[in-house]
């Protein structure tokens, strides 16, 4: 499998983060190109992969996560969560996680 | 300033225990279990609990275990639609800024960016890293809401990860 998938869990809750709002930007453009929107799915996955196989290539991408508009929390740390990141071989599978709070974030890349 | 937040003990960021900043200065003792840290320490911990309104950073390395001494960071402000630079800080050798990113006036509500030089970070330490690195220019945005209460920003990233959350 190639491309990027993510996977959003809510550690308030220990559960996936479902209906969040993410978007995939390509960042090497000047302004960034929207490639994909969507929303997380029960799983906290989304349906399909934000960056299919057949999209796969290498290049400096930029997930969104709308963590604010989820959580609702007037003192929360961040509304869009940014995570920059490259494919440097077209070959892989970027599996992208977030585990979230309102006032904790933290992504890596999985497997 | 200062006689206006003692005036106010009952905020959060003024609660008195807070002088212990100020006051461990003044204790051998705490300055003695402050120095024999081990190789991934540049120093004890710093207490922030109670001092004044500021937003403060404090980034470590989860790859060699240490802080991000010499981390370039980029400290924006959203105006608009683009982020403006506020300026450019190093991470000392305690993985913070030598200031508050802000603090007294300059700490207003509003939309802020930190952003990581981990690319270059790395590359003086000599990691073996792919070209492009997976983490190259690090953004983390934060929104300061309640300028009556100070915000702690600590990031742990490495390579190939990265956290930050409300700190203490």
């Amino acid at each position: 499998m190639t491309g990027i998938t993510t996977h959003v869990l809510d550690i308030t809750t220990g559960r996936p983060l479902s209906g969040l709002q993410i978007e995939l930007y390509d960042v090497a453009t000047e302004p960034p190109t929207l490639l994909n929107k969507t929303r997380t799915n029960p799983d906290g996955r989304t349906d399909t992969p934000i960056l299919p196989a057949a999209s796969a290539r290498t290049g400096q991408f930029e997930l969104r996560f709308h963590v604010g508009d989820h959580f609702k929390a007037a003192d929360g740390l961040s509304d869009v969560v940014p995570v920059r990141f490259a494919i440097f071989d077209a070959a892989q599978h970027y599996h992208v996680p977030m585990l979230c709070s309102p006032w904790f974030f933290s992504t890596y890349r999985g497997s | 300033m200062a006689n206006d937040d003692l005036l106010q003990p009952a905020r959060r960021q003024f609660a008195l225990s807070g002088l212990a900043l100020g006051a461990a200065a003044l204790l051998p003792s705490v300055a003695a279990a402050q120095t024999p840290a081990g190789p991934a320490q540049a120093s004890g911990p710093i207490v922030l609990h109670g001092v004044s309104p500021r937003l403060t950073v404090h980034a470590l390395d989860t790859f060699h275990g240490s802080a991000a001494t010499g981390l370039r960071i980029d400290f924006s402000k959203l105006e608009g639609e683009s982020y403006k630079l506020i300026r450019t800080v190093t991470a000392n050798a305690n993985g913070r800024s030598d200031e508050p990113l802000l603090i007294g006036e300059s700490y207003q509500a509003g939309d802020y960016e930190v952003l990581l030089h981990v690319d270059e970070y790395f590359a003086a330490k000599g990691a073996k890293l792919p070209a492009p690195p997976f983490l190259s220019k690090v953004p983390v945005r934060i929104r300061v809401a309640n300028i009556a209460e100070r915000i702690h920003l600590p990031i742990q990233f490495g390579p190939w990860s990265y956290t930050y959350s409300r700190g203490s």
